[in-house]
């Protein structure tokens, strides 16, 4: 009778700690992707914004070539070639910046400092969702999470490379 | 700032809230500065006087001492703080919890265990590698992975978080209001050749003790030195250690008050931090800078941290007291030099001004925010059929 019902307590515990695990690692996958929106938000605009410099006054036909190309592949790469064709238009606009605030009118200025405090933002945006699909896939290669499948059918988040891409 | 939706933002602190203490200061200094930005804060910490919280402090009951971390820590737990911590969370309707030091067992622990939704959490404290929190590591870790984003107040903390807990948090640095220590106003008394010490001087981590042993030397080249030290504490005590003869050249000025503090460290010639570790951000400095001070702070990582590698200060090795008197006397001699590094360090304050901090703090709630709908109680600590629902999907 006693070891009967310590088996149904037994029991009854594991089913609470799966529960509390699948409950754990559904709020990751949340995680993952409200982190990943936000940084894709930010991304986005950012190509909008390196869209509008190239059309500006600012920039000279080579530049504004090459700043187009840049933020075109951005916005058209597909999630697992992302972090390379952000990078690359980082590096364009790194190359440019520097001579566009010499020569830059007030209303092209303003626009150079939304870029610049977008790239702040996007800093932090990245360093947080390498956080969170870091611990996600953490957690995924537990033992548990495999054996029950708890991750059901969610992909594994995919890295986003360039942690420390600065402009 | 430049969001114009206001929010609710409920901030929760982990120590009594009269207890004197950085995190404390923090916790008051952010929630006042988000207040004049026109949020709605509450700030639910554990406090020993009830009757003179300010109006957006809620208490959650009497403060328990407990030895922690080699120090007295006054915290709060158990099932009556836990149903407070509930209670507000549910009455709160906040859009973002800010939760401070999650990873002590205090209310930010407890917050963070029974709510869902957009949290922040920030480290304070660094220190070296502790079994303790190794043990408790895979508890604290799912209630730790809850925080949508985290802060570290240091480069130290950071590591320190890194270390135990195997997680990566954003470097945003304490803030103090920059305008009210440039607006100290020189006193006579405490002016001329004077080196200037603020802490708790009794506890041997904060090295006035070196600063003391440092003192013979530096008499023997600037015989009208003299050494002020502020804080809260028994100096007939300490003074029994000095030589007779330099005793009147230091003198024990007691706990001074806000004004005072900003007073006395733009009199001073040289504001000295002789600290021997157990610091994780040296808020002091920053407000010593701030007020105009030349600097001059042990090797220890916060201090070279903050002083940019000896760019904003002068730094001598931690310990090392002739380096220290070296070091006084070279600068208290060359006023080109000292001119110079305060100038340099007060440039380098603004980094800390709220204005600039909380504006990094509230760009990283906007990220929280993103695509949630606010902060709720989370599932496990709702109900049992909920559970038994789930399981069909999931089991």
């Amino acid at each position: 009778m006693k070891s009967a019902l310590l088996v149904v307590l037994f029991v009854f515990l594991f089913l609470w700690y799966l529960n509390f695990s699948a409950t754990r690692l559904d709020r990751l996958h949340h995680r993952v992707e409200t982190s990943w929106a936000n940084l894709d938000g930010l991304l986005q605009r950012r190509a909008a914004i390196a869209l509008e410099l190239a059309r500006s006054e600012l920039a000279d036909p080579a530049s504004s070539l090459l700043l187009t190309d840049a933020a075109y592949q951005a916005r058209e790469a597909p999630i697992a070639m992302r972090s390379q064709a952000e990078s690359g238009l980082s590096s364009a606009l790194r190359h440019l910046r520097v001579d566009m605030e010499a020569v830059a009118k007030p209303a092209e200025r303003s626009l150079l400092t939304e870029l610049s405090e977008l790239t702040g933002k996007i800093q932090v945006a990245i360093a947080l969702h390498v956080d969170s699909v870091n611990s996600t896939r953490v957690v995924r290669q537990k033992l548990i999470f495999k054996i029950f499948r708890l991750a059901g059918r969610a992909p594994l988040p995919v890295t986003y490379e360039f942690e420390d891409d600065v402009l | 700032m430049s969001s114009p939706k206001t929010l609710r933002i409920g901030i929760v602190c982990p120590y009594g809230w009269d207890a004197p203490g950085g995190v404390q200061a923090h916790i008051r200094d952010l929630a006042e500065y988000l207040i004049t930005q026109g949020h709605s804060v509450s700030v639910l910490t554990p406090a020993a006087d009830e009757d003179s919280l300010p109006s957006y402090v809620v208490s959650a009951g009497k403060p328990i001492a407990i030895p922690y971390n080699g120090a007295v820590a006054r915290v709060l737990f158990g099932p009556i703080a836990f149903a407070r911590v509930r209670q507000w969370i549910f009455q709160g309707n906040f859009d973002l919890l800010h939760l401070h030091e999650p990873a002590i067992p205090s209310l930010s622990l407890l917050a963070c265990w029974a709510a869902e939704g957009p949290m922040v959490g920030t480290f304070h404290a660094a220190s070296k590698k502790q079994r303790a929190t190794f043990a408790i590591g895979p508890i604290l870790e799912p209630v730790i992975e809850k925080l949508s984003a985290r802060i570290a107040v240091s480069e130290e903390a950071r590591l320190t978080l890194t270390a135990h807990l195997d997680t990566d948090a954003i470097v945003i640095p304490n803030g103090i209001y920059g305008k009210r220590f440039t607006a100290g106003t020189a006193q006579d008394k405490w002016s001329g050749k004077t080196l200037g010490f603020i802490g708790r001087f009794e506890e041997p981590r904060k090295g006035l003790s070196i600063l003391l042993e440092a003192l013979p030397l530096v008499t023997g080249f600037i015989p009208d030195i003299r050494v002020l030290v502020a804080g809260p504490g028994d100096g007939e005590e300490f003074i029994e250690k000095v030589d007779p003869q330099l005793r009147n050249r230091v003198t024990f000025l007691g706990r001074l008050s806000e004004e005072e503090k900003i007073d006395f460290l733009s009199s001073v010639s040289l504001y000295v931090a002789p600290n021997t570790g157990g610091e994780s951000f040296g808020i002091i400095l920053a407000e010593a800078m701030a007020s105009g001070a030349c600097v001059v702070a042990s090797d220890i990582p916060a201090f070279t941290a903050m002083l940019g590698e000896g760019k904003f200060g002068s730094i001598f090795p931690s310990g090392d007291s002739a380096a220290l008197a070296r070091m006084i006397i070279n600068l208290l001699r060359d006023d080109e030099r000292r001119a110079f590094l305060a100038a340099a360090g007060q440039n380098n304050a603004k980094r800390f001004d709220w204005d600039t901090v909380a504006k990094e703090i509230f760009s990283v709630y906007e990220m929280a925010m993103v695509g949630r709908d606010g902060v709720h109680l989370a599932s496990e600590t709702r109900s049992w059929s909920r559970l038994l629902n789930r399981e069909g999907e999931t089991g």
